[in-house]
């Protein structure tokens, strides 16, 4: 029996008739190895958030006295806060989407040199501008807050340029311009708390302060985490991706929700009803996102995720208690301690753990893509990964979002320096699964020596 | 997840398998279940020597020719590179799990085995992760009816 040759259909068909077809995760897996970055230039971003998040909890631990008593100005809590968004989730941010967003849209990056300098305008910038916080100096805050500024300006045009050419995958597109946008009204409603500091009164401070929260944690890092997610969850659970349609109704439904509540912080109409209306807007994203997700799922050839899984789904909890405290704030009266939990579920509980519970799936995948290039036998993920700091991070992390929210809602400096210390030694255990990715990564790369010791491991 | 093609499902149906079976290994790998994995080890050879062999062949003779006339000729170039691979893992394993169906094997040789069924697990899901959500969903255009039903007549006379 002879099989037909490749004629018929196949044979007519031309790239660009290839290109517009099957906007599917596997798009992804698909295009990675031809559109991979240099590998330094994502990771660079990734070591510097491992790094930065260490520093953040050191910070908790260190300056754990001061926390109860802190009502959001300057000082270290503020700096151990932008440690984590800036220094953590906004560099991996910038890791993640210059590498995945490029193989979605299949629209390969070209600005490779403006990608490295940018690291080294953003990273010092971060370092400058936290350090200027924590110690109420708003010389060096403003002085890394024009470097942070001008690094994600650049970010956010490229990131534009990429999503303009964008083909296929509408849902992922449509929350990448979200993102956008909302990191141009982070970067706003910055310079203008900046300003404040230095005595410049550019807008309201309360106005500044809420669209700075709201644009950060919900728009800029929300909308990239909830887009990316129907890459990515595909992707390590062999699913069906979500059809388009839902995923761009998730997108409409999380910008209406961040556009109520932008309004709201600018005092326009009745700022208790548009809050109210941007948390079941929210709600309402959240539950089409956890029925997504749970499709993909239920089509799944490998559903248990393991610990990444995990942490994922402790992720969306979080999000979903931040959804819950944003409906008992108003009847609160006040800001303590509703306002410290509120941002701690939402920065720490939903955003950090999703994002420990992708990093640790993709680092091992992109390096050993990388380390595949050129070798008859690659290192897989798994040989490239030590197992044991990532059991400890996850304990770690999980007990130190609990110390620091009991410490938060109790005001307890020791279970806020509790958090500190054991977030710290979960923060180091992740460094060290890094550390030694980053060497097996050099040993695969380097010798045959070194690929057969891999193979062993 | 069900295709608009025989082809597509009939791959498919061989991969849920494949993955079922590794993944059954991989359990026994990881509890170091004697008794389950001598059970699986006669399966795990039938699927190295016949499965393996027969949907690779399938793949690189009828679907990457059409893959790469079509301009995706990055992807057929990818996923043939990944059966070198797992040919050459397949290679090492198979003396040893034909061995291990056998009878028992020697504990540096049963050390052996574990790394390098480890290793065929974490390559083949990898490989099939990829075929799943890219080369699948692309036969419903790269096929039409007829190429189809011819294509799923060979593939299943050669079983």
């Amino acid at each position: 029996m002879t099989a037909p040759p490749p004629s018929g259909p196949a044979a007519g068909k031309t790239p660009a008739r290839a290109a517009v077809r099957a906007p599917l995760g596997g798009t992804f897996l698909s295009g990675a190895g031809g559109r991979l970055l240099p590998a330094s230039l994502p990771l660079r971003f990734f070591g510097a958030a491992v790094v930065f998040h260490l520093l953040a909890w050191l910070v908790v631990l260190i300056t754990a006295a001061q926390w109860p008593q802190w009502r959001g100005g300057l000082g270290p809590p503020l700096a151990a806060l932008h440690l984590v968004t800036l220094g953590t989730l906004a560099a991996s941010a910038i890791g993640a989407s210059l590498q995945l967003l490029p193989v979605a849209t299949r629209q390969p990056l070209q600005q490779l040199r403006l990608i490295a300098a940018l690291w080294w305008v953003f990273v010092p910038g971060v370092a400058l501008l936290t350090f200027g916080m924590g110690t109420a100096s708003p010389v060096l805050l403003a002085a890394g807050a024009v470097a942070v500024i001008a690094a994600l300006l650049v970010f956010g045009v490229l990131l534009g340029l990429n999503l303009r050419g964008a083909r296929g995958m509408p849902g992922v597109v449509a929350h990448g311009w979200g993102a956008v946008a909302a990191l141009l009204v982070l970067l706003g409603s910055a310079a203008a708390l900046v300003a404040l500091w230095s005595g410049h009164s550019v807008l309201d401070r309360d106005a500044a302060r809420g669209l700075h929260l709201l644009a950060g944690v919900f728009g800029f890092m929300g909308l990239l985490a909830l887009g990316l997610t129907h890459v990515l969850l595909p992707m390590f659970a062999l699913g069906r991706v979500p059809p388009d349609r839902e995923q761009l109704i998730q997108a409409a439904l999380a910008g209406a929700a961040i556009l109520a509540g932008g309004a709201a912080a600018l005092g326009l109409g009745r700022p208790t009803w548009l809050n109210g209306a941007a948390t079941v807007l929210g709600g309402a994203a959240l539950a089409l996102h956890l029925h997504l997700v749970r499709g993909v799922l239920a089509t799944a050839m490998r559903s248990d995720l393991g610990r990444s899984g995990r942490l994922m789904r402790v992720g969306w909890a979080g999000l979903g208690l931040t959804l819950l405290l944003a409906l008992v704030r108003p009847a609160t009266q006040g800001d303590q301690p509703w306002g410290l939990l509120f941002g701690a579920a939402a920065v720490a509980g939903w955003l950090l753990t999703f994002l420990f519970g992708v990093l640790q799936r993709i680092l091992p995948f992109l390096v050993s893509m990388h380390a595949a290039q050129g070798r008859r036998r690659p290192p897989t993920p798994a040989a490239l990964t030590l197992e044991l700091p990532l059991v400890w991070h996850l304990r770690c992390h999980l007990l130190a979002l609990a110390a620091l929210a009991g410490g938060l809602a109790s005001g307890s400096a020791d279970l806020i320096r509790l958090a500190g210390l054991v977030g710290a030694l979960g923060a180091a255990a992740f460094a060290l699964f890094f550390q030694v990715l980053m060497r097996r990564m050099r040993d695969a790369t380097a010798t045959p020596a070194g690929e057969r010791r891999l193979e062993k491991k | 997840m069900r295709f608009m093609r025989q082809v597509s499902n009939l791959l498919d149906d061989e991969h849920r398998a494949s993955i079922s079976l590794l993944d059954r290994v991989d359990r026994a790998l990881a509890g170091r279940d004697e008794v389950a994995l001598k059970e699986l080890a006669q399966p795990l050879v039938r699927q190295l020597e016949h499965e393996v062999t027969r949907h690779f062949r399938f793949e690189e003779q009828h679907l990457f020719p059409r893959m790469d006339e079509a301009g995706d000729g990055d992807l057929a170039a990818l996923l043939a590179e990944e059966h070198d691979t797992l040919r050459a893992v397949a290679e090492e394993l198979l003396p040893l799990a034909r061995r291990l169906s056998g009878g028992a094997l020697a504990a540096p040789d049963r050390t052996t085995l574990m790394r390098l069924a480890n290793e065929m697990v974490e390559r083949q899901v990898a490989h099939i992760q990829k075929e799943t959500m890219a080369l699948l969903p692309m036969l419903d255009d790269l096929l039409d009816d007829d190429s189809d039903r011819e294509l799923a007549f060979a593939y299943a006379a050669d079983a």
